[in-house]
């Protein structure tokens, strides 16, 4: 039996897909600052994704990935492992707005189902769903963590609290108006937030007047 | 036994965000204080204060200070775990947003008493205010000389400080998921000492690693600066100093209190301004990982780590929910459940399909297909995820269901007979009229 049959006429490894690189300049200098921050470069996975989430609009396509292990010396697969483990990486594109309502234990008890079932009805989406005219995904999360303001919903980087069914929609009008709460702008808001120095440029959508 | 600022001490100042406001009001004193004491001097100081852990186990904090090792053969490296993700719990976001100055300091405290070189602060990644106030405070410290090479004119000790954001996974506040999320990885755990090392001997990148919780180092900050003799005054035999206790649920005023250690239950809840739509029904005193307690058992508890034991649940990490009786136990013990299923990493059999098998079983009771039966098999899976999981997620699935089966189990009986809530039709949301220091439509 030749090596030919064998393998099949595979002896040569196949020649590697075309890549097509995204990252701004600005891209590749926050992440080889980021990367100075850690001993090996294959530590800054996380805030990797991050960037490439921004620069590809808000969500990783296998494009995303595949840049994100180049430029960390990575196989596409362990970035897709890691990519797929964390709930805040976007798989699929969502929409202009995405509306995560917490539904876990004391928001569930302080009307969370009356708030999912509301923006339901009226937004016209079940739960993983994206209207229409591409402005609002509907998810439930799971504890966000500010559990005194039940109901509380995250959409982009802020967390919109005390939200009931019947004050909801008026967030939802407030919402449609806004520029700032997008899947793109809470990618850059969490890069940033890892640049030493950014809080003095004012960087991310931090303003003293959210404290909580 | 009270209510007692020394964490949130200045919480109302106005400003108290900027270092310079930090420092009028005596920040920095403690660092500056450690300075000038040896570095076994300062853990020494941790020892006698008898702080413990405050992310929800309790350990001692000292020991984990002293266990770093005293050679520095290798690098050293300090985390701070402020990847607050057990439901209830609220005390760190509000400790990063007024208080990051506090944790910054406690942080280079340590990084001095441990030799360190490097901190991460690894923040969950919804918590991206809190974030941006730590960077704030950060970015403040280097400009002062507070953090970096030589600080405050010490040769040698140089520390660097550093923020991750999360990416969403409660697995990753557990200490070893934590660190492989550091270091780039899925969130899974290793196992525990004496399986395998402890992270003060062997944790990120091999190298020695002090993991505390945002609490611990701002309580730390507290001890150093005003002696750890000071803050041992407060609490009990046992459990010394405060507790920030993070209320929320059918409460009137629901909000972070940070209480002495050794306060009675019903305590908090009076200063929360009381139960509101109805009676009280059940309290988890400790996040959604401790056991639910029953009204009558409220009353005997005192919030300290001994009495919660004591009465078969857990201080925790302080995330207080309060249930008045319009509450469906076993309702929110299956979106207990579901958070719990969600959140298992999936490395570990017993965990991965045990918490979806609780998940299913109390599904299927509280959509009226219960069978006979369902409660035992119910307690027998939760037998075989309790202590064989990997991490302690699996304890932390289990316990809340066999607790409320404990205390509510003729809720579990009338939806199996019965088909329907004992309660009523679904959870009643409070009145708007309630006052809500934390109300706002708008973003926070």
């Amino acid at each position: 039996m030749s090596m030919t049959s064998v393998s099949g006429g595979m002896r040569e490894p196949l020649p590697a897909p075309a890549r097509e690189y995204h990252f701004s300049e600005e891209a590749v200098a926050e992440l080889e600052n980021i990367v100075t921050h850690y001993p090996e470069r294959k530590a800054a996975c996380l805030p990797a994704l991050w960037i490439a989430q921004r620069e590809y609009g808000g969500y990783l396509t296998p494009t995303a990935i595949q840049e994100v292990a180049d430029r960390l010396g990575l196989s596409m697969q362990e970035v897709e492992g890691v990519a797929t483990f964390y709930t805040m990486y976007n798989l699929r594109p969502r929409g202009r707005h995405h509306l995560e309502v917490c539904t876990c234990l004391t928001c569930a008890v302080m009307g969370a189902y009356e708030v999912v079932h509301t923006l339901e009805h009226e937004l016209g989406v079940g739960i993983g769903q994206t209207t229409k005219d591409g402005e609002f995904t509907l998810s439930e999360a799971e504890c966000l963590d500010y559990c005194g303001a039940a109901t509380v919903m995250q959409v982009g980087d802020k967390y919109f609290t005390n939200l009931t069914a019947g004050n909801v929609m008026n967030l939802i009008e407030e919402l449609r108006k806004s520029p700032d709460y997008t899947p793109a702008k809470l990618a850059d808001s969490i890069v940033k937030v890892h640049i030493a120095g950014s809080s003095e440029t004012g960087g991310g959508s931090y303003k003293p007047e959210d404290l909580g | 036994m009270a209510e007692l600022n020394l964490l949130f001490k200045d919480r109302n100042v106005p400003g108290i965000e900027n270092l310079d406001v930090y420092e009028a009001h005596g920040g920095y004193q403690g660092l500056k204080k450690a300075l000038a004491m040896d570095r076994q001097a300062v853990i020494d100081d941790i020892k006698t204060s008898g702080l413990r852990g405050r992310g929800g186990a309790g350990f001692p904090t000292w020991i984990k200070w002293n266990g770093m090792p005293k050679n520095y053969d290798k690098p050293h490296y300090i985390i701070c775990n402020a990847d607050e993700g057990e439901p209830g719990t609220y005390k760190d976001r509000e400790l990063m947003l007024k208080a990051a100055h506090t944790l910054v300091e406690g942080m280079i405290i340590a990084a001095y008493a441990t030799h360190s070189i490097a901190g991460f602060v690894y923040i969950r990644g919804e918590y991206v205010q809190p974030a941006w106030q730590v960077r704030k405070a950060i970015d403040q410290a280097y400009k002062a000389g507070y953090l970096g090479k030589n600080i405050l004119g010490v040769e040698g000790f140089n520390f660097d400080l550093y923020i991750q954001m999360g990416g969403g996974s409660y697995e990753c506040g557990e200490e070893s998921a934590l660190m492989s999320s550091l270091m780039g990885e899925r969130g899974n755990p290793r196992l525990k000492f004496p399986h395998a090392p402890l992270p003060v001997v062997e944790g990120v990148w091999k190298s020695p690693t002090l993991i505390n919780n945002v609490e611990t180092y701002c309580a730390a900050t507290w001890i150093i600066a005003n002696g750890g003799a000071e803050y041992a005054k407060y609490g009990t035999e046992r459990s010394k100093g405060s507790k920030v206790m993070s209320v929320s649920g059918h409460v009137a005023r629901p909000a972070n209190f940070e209480i002495e250690l050794g306060t009675p239950l019903m305590e908090l809840i009076d200063m929360a301004g009381g139960v509101i739509n109805g009676r009280l029904k059940a309290v988890i005193p400790g996040g959604s990982s401790v056991q639910i307690m029953t009204a009558e058992q409220c009353k005997k508890i005192n919030l300290d780590y001994e009495s919660c034991a004591a009465n078969g649940t857990l201080l925790g990490s302080g995330g207080f929910m309060v249930f008045n009786d319009l509450t469906d136990v076993p309702l929110l013990m299956k979106r207990t459940a579901e958070f719990y299923m969600h959140e298992s990493c999936g490395k570990c059999t017993p965990c991965r399909e045990g918490t979806r098998w609780i998940f299913k079983i109390l599904d299927r009771i509280t959509s009226g297909a219960g069978r006979e039966g369902d409660i035992e098999l119910l307690l027998d899976v939760c037998s075989q995820v309790d202590g064989r999981s990997y991490c302690g997620l699996g304890d932390a699935a289990a316990w809340p269901i066999v607790g409320a089966i404990k205390a509510f189990r003729p809720e579990f009986e009338y939806w199996i007979a019965n088909k329907r809530s004992p309660v009523g039709p679904r959870h009643v949301p409070p009145s708007p009229e309630v006052v809500n220091p934390l109300l706002a439509l708008t973003a926070v």
